[in-house]
């Protein structure tokens, strides 16, 4: 989230599109809840009526996998009628850019696409920005270039109109154009919404250019850095926003570095690949300071064997080379039988994978699997799941079993990037112990068996692993929480300041390239500043909010970045320093503050400079400009950033029920498509189906399928679909029925409701059904998992695969075929 | 006198205070399957080991699908029904409003069960010493300071807990400042005489499966004196009651098996 979940509460109109965020974050609801009886206006906008549908004031349903017809729509409407907080996007966006003429988009394609990579990809020179002499992107501040960013963007989406999007996502014209005026009507200064989503989002072929569509909605109208407003993606388990900061993730490092590539032999060709370059005086680009987060992460690695000699142990870093690893990959590897073990911590796959059977069958060609949880899962019992024999696998499972949340100390961060200390409630049961002590006596082990000689031994017997290991085999997890925040590892001054070795670093504006501080993960230094657990900020629980009274709570826990509580902050106040809104400020320039130099009161701001103008309305050539983690110093409209093009564009979802209506080009064309004999054919597989989750369980079930008291109400998996389809197939509400795609066939028991209902869908009627996909064969509470019938492709940028859109054909009884 | 205030408009049908009834009075989980009643309901209703239900109701408002929560469990009558009923006052009205129930005390008789107007308490079919469950709005929770599991469990405030008075007010304040979205009317205010649970909507009540025909006096208001005179009689009826117990218990199956 750029902002958080108490800031809820600020918004004039919550926007629930590409989450359910009352029925799977039943907590959000209650800061909805605050904002509504102040006379926010909530839309539900989703393919089926949910319970966040029945907590909103209006609905408008929208076929699976259009989301970018639909927002491309809304930002036409916003441009069209004018709705444009034009000074934010003159001044913090980039929207007055100049492109370079080379830029072109055709046929559904941008300029530069290269079909015969695998996956097809595009050419981002051609995207790029026309430099003057000193080599910064020219600008049109008024707007009128016909190769400005805004004109561009004006014309790329005036394809999009009211009823070429309606065409698209089957939305009553009257339902989408009453959600096209609520939303614009926020362009206002004083007026601000906020755009909650979540997996409906991000799990398509082109997830992340959905949300990239929700951004560019929210530039337009002003929206980001405003308390009330923003781009606010609900995580999906407790700490998932913090296991992502700590990357795991193959391509990143803790605190988003880069996993070095193969080729990039010294750290200073690392550092020179990855640390963007600014020309522009007035960008702060933050990211020139990755060499200094680098080396202190491989101090915090490697310690005292990390020296400039050695230049800080960066080849003791693996390198990325070969197919991407990401999970869909990873699985399409050992199904190949080329990965002979897997660890699965706390994870699922045989329910939650795409395409779980082929997961499960690769699974089969493994050497070795190691599961740790807190319950038997269904991954870990995969060979003795019904109807195989387990004599016929010769996989060698070990489960080792988990200490839960409740039972260790530790740091939990949500959505809203709050770090925050929890305490053991209870001891572990049996010989349970915590992540932290597995890992300690994996890494114990494996050191002592390189100490004995081995291939490459240094990284891993230099590894710098001094926890305080207690008899019990539990590392002293605040000693871990202190080198996450960083120390020096030597006497010296920094910024006028002077330090001793073993000193909390205070916060990242103090890392060094040196070697002279380490830190675990720059984004959390300063989240635990001495040497005391006093000086452990995530443990802070201060109720007092701050001058501006809009929910900050700046000393409840802790968040990165250094306690700002909505980033990109500096985009809330004009080029003045004043408030786009004085009702809900987030930050201010006050002139009056530090003995008459001036300074920011509110939030952290994003940065201390000194606003845009002077007060004598001449440019500060002191200020940087309010987007500071982008090389530009403003939000990009357009950007180089993603595979698959500059602006988000409709294509349908890998399968779909009509041929594109917006271009010649089907699918999302940087996609990579794993199995394209398994693509369905829409006369064959005529229904959507999606999936999705219940308030009354959790991901692949394991937690909830094993609690009676959740089993009660929810035992049993179910398909949903509308009376009409239900009439067409015979099928009455408790009918067994069975859901067949290319990849399997899931049986269950159908609920017929008026929640759903058929789409129009290019002049024709497309029905959609949807199955939550919680169950295995394994737990209290057994079913199919939805998984049986999702395929495996992903998004063209993060590979998240496509759960949430394909093809399926539904018939009534039970499923003959009874393998999983 | 306390009171709960539930509002179906602030609902989301989480059932955190489903689970958290359970979890507070440790009632075990019953077995089901599918789904017992409209929607994602479950179980099908009220029983020995569910006091608190929330049920799915799909209505139309203005034209339009709206999905509804409701709540059903004892509404802690002011004058309740169940305990006027009870021969033995093995019901009783409690001042700080909860309608409590003495296991110790109770024959078994069931009068209560059809003394009540809104079909609340449960009877124990497969117990030897049958007795009657029902909601007791958390009293050992209240004794302790704390505010019922439900309403502490609820992520919206969709159940709130206080002095009835002000929950009456604060009721009407909503209803009054949002006129259009409220069906103008406070279930509980009135209905059996007035109760410690109150409850509004968006839609009229009998659209979500409430009991409406309720006069606003309240029930069998006289019938406890006068049963009162015959305990010895009452008593020899619940003795005969608890000897049929095993011949009634083998035809009833409708109570299902808890699990777990
Ligand atoms: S609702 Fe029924 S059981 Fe509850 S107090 Fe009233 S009469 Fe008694
Ligand atoms: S008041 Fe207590 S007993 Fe009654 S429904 Fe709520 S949690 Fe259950
Ligand atoms: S906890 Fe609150 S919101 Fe959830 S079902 Fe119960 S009353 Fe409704």
């Amino acid at each position: 989230m750029t902002n958080h979940w108490i800031d809820l509460r600020n918004a004039d109109v919550v926007m629930i599109c590409g989450s359910n965020a009352v029925e799977n974050h039943p907590l959000a609801a209650r800061w909805i809840q605050k904002a509504r009886e102040k006379g926010a206006v909530v839309l539900s906008c989703d393919p089926r009526y949910t319970r966040t549908t029945a907590f909103s004031d209006h609905y408008c349903k929208l076929r699976s996998g259009t989301d970018i017809a639909f927002v491309g729509g809304m930002i036409n409407y916003a441009l069209q009628h004018g709705r444009v907080n034009k000074e934010y996007v003159r001044h913090y966006t980039n929207a007055t850019f100049i492109i370079n003429s080379e830029f072109d988009f055709e046929d559904g394609l941008f300029a530069g696409f290269n079909p015969d990579t695998d996956p097809p990809s595009y050419d981002k020179s051609k995207w790029k920005y026309e430099l003057d002499g000193d080599g910064v992107p020219k600008r049109d501040m008024t707007l009128e270039h016909p190769r400005c960013v805004f004109q561009l963007m004006k014309k790329h989406y005036a394809r999009y109109d009211v009823d070429m999007a309606c065409n698209i996502t089957g939305s009553p014209k009257k339902d989408y154009l009453k959600v096209c005026d609520i939303y614009t009507s926020t362009w206002k200064p004083d007026r601000v919404a906020t755009w909650m989503y979540a997996m409906g989002t991000t799990q398509h072929t082109h997830g992340t250019q959905n949300i990239r569509s929700y951004v560019l909605l929210q530039l337009l109208l002003g929206n980001i850095g405003m308390a009330g407003g923003g781009i606010n993606a609900l995580r999906g388990e407790s700490n998932v926003q913090g296991s992502t900061d700590m990357a795991l993730l193959f391509h990143i490092l803790p605190g988003y570095l880069k996993t070095p590539k193969v080729g990039q032999e010294t750290l200073a060709a690392h550092n020179e690949a990855s640390t963007p370059k600014a020309n522009d005086p007035l960008s702060a680009n933050w990211w020139q300071n990755y060499p200094k987060y680098m080396v202190s992460l491989l101090k915090a690695f490697w310690g005292d064997h990390a020296t400039e000699e050695n230049d800080y142990a960066f080849n003791y870093l693996g390198k990325i080379s070969g197919p991407p690893r990401t999970h869909i990959a990873m699985f399409e590897s050992m199904y190949e039988g080329d990965v002979k073990g897997l660890f699965c911590f706390g994870q699922n796959p045989a329910v939650g994978g795409p395409n779980c059977r082929k997961e499960i069958a690769a699974l089969e060609k493994l050497d070795w699997l190691v599961a740790v949880d807190i319950f038997e899962s269904d991954t870990s019992v995969f060979w003795k799941r019904p109807g195989v024999n387990p004599s016929n696998i010769q996989t060698e499972v070990f489960l080792l079993p988990a200490a839960a949340s409740m039972e260790k100390e530790g740091s939990v961060v949500n959505s809203g990037r709050w770090a925050q200390w929890r305490y053991k409630a209870a001891e572990p049961p049996g010989e349970a112990i915590s992540d932290a002590a597995i890992i300690t006596k994996m890494v114990q082990a494996v050191k002592a068996a390189y100490e004995a000689g081995g291939q490459f031994p240094d990284p891993i017997v230099h590894l710098d692993w001094n926890y305080n290991v207690d008899e019990h085999g539990e590392p002293d997890i605040h000693m871990v929480a202190k080198e996450v925040n960083g120390q020096f590892t030597r006497d010296c001054e920094v910024k006028g300041k002077q330090f001793k070795k073993g000193d909390q670093v205070p916060s990242f504006a103090y890392l060094q390239t040196d070697g002279s501080t380490n830190s675990g993960n720059w984004l959390y230094c300063n989240a635990y500043t001495g040497p005391n657990k006093e000086d452990n900020k995530m443990a802070r629980r201060g109720k007092e909010d701050a001058v501006n009274q809009i929910g900050l709570y700046p000393n409840w826990s802790w968040c990165w970045p250094v306690n700002r509580r909505i980033i990109y902050n500096r985009a809330s106040v004009d080029l003045h320093g004043k408030p786009w809104d004085s009702k809900r400020w987030v930050i201010r320039w006050n002139p009056a503050l530090k003995d008459g130099a001036g300074g920011w009161e509110g939030d952290v701001p994003d940065g201390g400079w000194p606003p845009m103008l002077k007060p004598d309305g001449t440019e500060n050539e002191k200020t940087k400009r309010p987007f500071i983690m982008r090389t530009e110093g403003v939000a990009c409209l357009f950007s180089t950033s993603l595979k698959d093009g500059p602006f988000p564009e409709h294509y349908e979802p890998l399968e779909s029920p009509i041929r594109n209506l917006m271009s010649v080009q089907h699918n999302n064309p940087a996609i990579k498509i794993w199995e394209p004999d398994l693509i369905a054919d829409p006369d064959e597989y005529p229904v959507v189906c999606t999936t999705y989750r219940v308030s009354e369980h959790w991901q692949a079930g394991n937690m909830t399928r094993n609690v009676p008291w959740l089993v009660e109400l929810m035992p049993n998996v179910f398909v949903e679909m509308s009376p009409v389809l239900a009439r067409e197939k015979g099928i009455t509400h408790g009918d067994w029925v069975h859901v067949v795609t290319t990849r399997g066939t899931l049986e269950a028991q159908a609920i017929v409701t008026e929640r759903f209902e058929p789409f129009v869908i290019g002049g024709k009627t497309v029905h959609q059904i949807g199955v939550p996909w919680h169950w295995g064969f394994n737990g209290l509470a057994t079913g199919d998992s939805a998984n049986l019938l999702t395929p495996h492709v992903g998004d063209a940028n993060t590979m998240i695969p496509e759960f949430k859109a394909f093809l399926c054909r539904i018939e009534k009884g039970r499923r003959q075929e009874m393998h999983v | 006198m306390k009171a709960l205030l539930i509002d179906t408009i602030r609902c989301t049908g989480c059932r955190s205070c489903q689970v958290a009834c359970k979890e507070w009075n440790e009632l075990p989980a019953e077995e089901t399957s599918f789904f017992g009643g409209p929607g994602y309901q479950n179980p099908k209703d009220l029983s020995k080991n569910t006091w608190n239900l929330i049920t799915f109701n799909e209505v139309k408002l203005n034209g339009r699908l709206k999905w509804i929560f409701g709540k059903k469990q004892c509404m802690h009558c002011l004058e309740p029904g169940c305990v006027s009923a009870c021969p033995v006052g093995a019901l009783e009205k409690t001042a700080d409003g909860p309608v409590i129930y003495h296991k110790n005390i109770c024959i078994g008789c069931r009068y209560c069960m059809l003394a009540c107007p809104f079909q609340i308490p449960r009877f124990d079919f497969d117990s030897p010493n049958p007795y009657i469950t029902k909601c007791r709005l958390c009293h050992d929770r209240q004794e302790m300071g704390e505010i019922p599991a439900c309403a502490k469990a609820c992520p919206t405030g969709a159940i709130t807990f206080g002095e009835r008075e002000d929950m009456v007010r604060e009721a009407q304040r909503r209803i009054a400042e949002n006129p259009d979205k409220y069906h103008h009317k406070v279930y509980g205010l009135e209905e059996a005489g007035g109760t410690c649970v109150l409850h509004i909507s968006s839609v009229p009540f009998e659209e979500i499966g409430y009991i409406t025909d309720i006069p606003n006096e309240p029930v069998c208001a006289n019938v406890k004196p006068a049963m009162k005179a015959i305990p010895a009689v009452m008593l020899g009826a619940a003795l005969i009651l608890g000897a049929s117990y095993k011949f009634r218990n083998r035809t009833r199956d409708e109570e299902p098996a808890a699990h777990g």
